[in-house]
């Protein structure tokens, strides 16, 4: 057997798992979106557009306005996840302190705890009648109404920038490292103080990382669905709610699975446009 | 341009003492270089100048005044690393306009200044390059390029030819220094390499262990070396142990070695019956079949090993059963090993050091 065959062999048992359990069951959407459904059984005989016609030609603007939202959800996890991972990427990638390791964990810290105890623990310092905050704020007298920090945007934004921002992290602190310290050095041997010499040199040489970690918490967003129940409680929708509601609650198998495929759509095009975009910024990296 | 003066610098990592009180003024126009093994201090001492180390004790000055509280992006210096530190993600172009635009220069006098830098580093025609699309040697020009082009006050080199292959790092040095006569910028200028620092500077800087051990002009380290140590570090010596027997002439002294009495030349003034060490360079040691008969130092040997190196021959001559001194001997010269010689110098090219490496 020749080498090239045994790597095939030992790549079947992975191959077979993708194909079974993630090839199969898109297809199957793909298909599923295009059937015509039925109120009596999962779909009807026959293939349409409708489903897609329906979700983007609402005269409502309903769906539309729920994808524009996910995005817009999206786009401010992963903007706030950048500015607050970035300082902390780049101690981390400079730091020579010796519980390096520690702050490490620090890091992944929210990873190690489930999701539903992680946001059952935001739920008691957020809550709107005996939350942490707001009772706090109640008997130092500062506030007569509760403050409304959860079942809305800010709720869910907090419960999710909480969870992501390892995300955004572990890779600005890959590339971050990579870029020589001495180009900080040179860069203030020139005149930049250590502001300009963050903006000029260390962002746009750490765009690798910037770019990972951005997709990586764009998709984890605008894909979540725990997290928005839980802290937004139905009053916040976004795509992957509404596309449970409607496969699950509605049993409209066709309709969600149109709408799953145009949340993954308008995400990879924000995704293909941002790359775009961010690669013109900074020619000579990539 | 400008003067600099270190003034009991000291500079401690945690236990470690990695610049020990030095004392060191530069002048205008000069070119001194640090030169010491690696872990002298000599990159400190450099960092703490550019202002990315800060001193644990003494001072320095720019023009008599104190730059200690200054950050590093308010020294006004133009600095080259030993691997470039070339902005990866900006064109040559871009990595000169830097500074200037720091500078807040206006737009067509930076454009004006890159012409006219790139083509004193002869590099014109690369503006729109990126570094990763230079050779070393160009990258080199383009960093050195890129400290000038500021007219910075000081002009700092940590050991900028390191990196380069032995045949272009020759020519650096040439054109550094030329470059360097022909600004006539004041520059500090570190290197582990003694040929270096003895081709390009006007000054060197010796150190040891954090501290300065001699400071002076090319020839003199090399042929009035401090110490021991000193010597050992720059060119090759040989070390011949002896007593001062007595003083001759104001600088010149007799001294008893094994293979008999020889004199020879010292500024310091040694007691008779103290232990000196002699320093002979190989290459002041002429060899004859004859001897002089005491019109010159002369010491008799056997020649023990030979090396044909092209432009010398490397002669290792036995003189005692455990003492081997180092000539170099013209190409075409004829002994063979096993031959008996003599080994002529002046007096006035040997050294007296005193014992101990320090």
């Amino acid at each position: 057997m020749t080498r090239s065959r045994l790597t095939l062999l030992l790549l079947i048992p992975t191959l077979a798992l993708l194909v079974a359990f993630l090839l199969l069951p898109y297809v199957n959407m793909v298909v599923m979106s295009f059937r015509t459904p039925s109120t009596s059984a999962v779909f009807a005989p026959g293939f349409t557009t409708a489903n897609y016609l329906n979700a983007l030609l609402d005269p409502d603007f309903y769906y539309l306005e729920i994808l524009w939202d996910t995005m817009v959800l999206g786009f401010w996890t992963t903007l706030i996840c950048l500015t607050l991972g970035f300082p902390l990427a780049y101690h981390l990638a400079r730091t020579q302190s010796r519980i390096k390791t520690l702050l490490y964990f620090f890091i992944l810290s929210p990873l190690l705890v489930g999701v539903v105890i992680r946001c059952y623990g935001w739920m008691i310092i957020l809550g709107p009648h005996n939350g942490l905050i707001n009772n706090t704020l109640k008997q130092l007298n500062l506030i007569e109404n509760s403050l409304p920090l959860m079942f809305n945007t800010f709720g869910v934004s907090v419960g999710l920038i909480h969870v992501f921002l390892p995300f955004m992290i572990l890779p600005l602190l890959g590339s971050i490292q990579a870029v020589d310290p001495a180009l900080e050095e040179a860069s203030q041997s020139l005149g930049a103080s250590r502001l300009k010499t963050m903006f000029k040199v260390i962002v746009p040489l750490s765009l690798p990382g910037i770019q990972a970690g951005s997709i990586l918490v764009f998709v984890l967003t605008i894909s979540s669905f725990v997290i928005p129940i839980l802290l937004g409680s139905y009053k916040v929708m976004i795509m992957p709610t509404l596309v449970v509601q409607q496969i699950m609650d509605a049993m409209l198998w066709p309709f969600g699975a149109a709408l799953a495929f145009i949340l993954s759509i308008a995400g990879g095009l924000v995704i293909y446009v941002y790359l775009k975009l961010t690669a013109r910024l900074v020619p000579g990296v990539q | 341009m400008t003067t600099l003066k270190l003034k009991n610098l000291t500079c401690r990592f945690g236990d470690v003492v990695a610049v020990d009180g030095i004392d060191l003024e530069i002048g205008d126009h000069e070119l001194v270089s640090l030169l010491g093994p690696s872990g002298c201090g000599k990159t400190t001492t450099l960092r703490c100048i550019a202002g990315f180390e800060s001193p644990d004790g003494g001072d320095i000055l720019f023009d008599q005044s104190s730059v200690k509280g200054l950050a590093p992006e308010k020294r006004d210096l133009g600095m080259v690393f030993q691997n470039y530190a070339l902005f990866p993600h900006m064109t040559v172009s871009g990595n000169l306009a830097y500074g200037l635009q720091m500078r807040k220069t206006d737009q067509q006098e930076i454009d004006r200044r890159i012409g006219e830098t790139l083509e004193i580093v002869q590099l014109t025609g690369l503006g729109d390059r990126y570094p990763n699309q230079l050779s070393g040697g160009q990258q080199q020009r383009v960093a050195l390029a890129r400290a000038l082009i500021i007219q910075p006050r000081i002009l700092l080199l940590d050991e900028p030819l390191a990196n380069l292959d032995a045949k272009l790092r020759e020519e650096m040095r040439f054109f550094i220094r030329n470059l360097q006569k022909d600004i006539g910028i004041t520059t500090i200028y570190v290197t582990h390499d003694q040929a270096e620092s003895m081709v390009m500077s006007d000054r060197i800087v010796v150190m040891f262990d954090g501290r300065i051990h001699q400071i002076g002009k090319p020839a003199e380290i090399y042929n009035f070396p401090a110490t021991q140590e000193i010597a050992d570090f720059i060119g090759l010596s040989n070390f011949i142990a002896c007593t001062v027997s007595s003083r001759e002439a104001d600088d010149q002294y007799s001294v008893d070695t094994a293979t008999g009495r020889l004199r020879s030349t010292t500024t310091a003034s040694h007691t008779v019956g103290s232990e000196v060490i002699m320093m002979v360079r190989p290459e002041v040691i002429t060899l004859h079949s004859e001897s002089a008969q005491g019109t010159h130092n002369e010491i008799q040997g056997t020649v023990a090993e030979k090396y044909y190196l092209g432009n010398v021959i490397t002669y290792r001559i036995r003189y005692t059963d455990d003492a081997i001194l180092q000539v170099q001997g013209q190409p075409w010269s004829t002994f063979e090993v096993g031959d008996s010689i003599w080994c002529r110098f002046d007096v006035e090219r040997s050294w007296i050091l005193p014992t101990g490496s320090s």
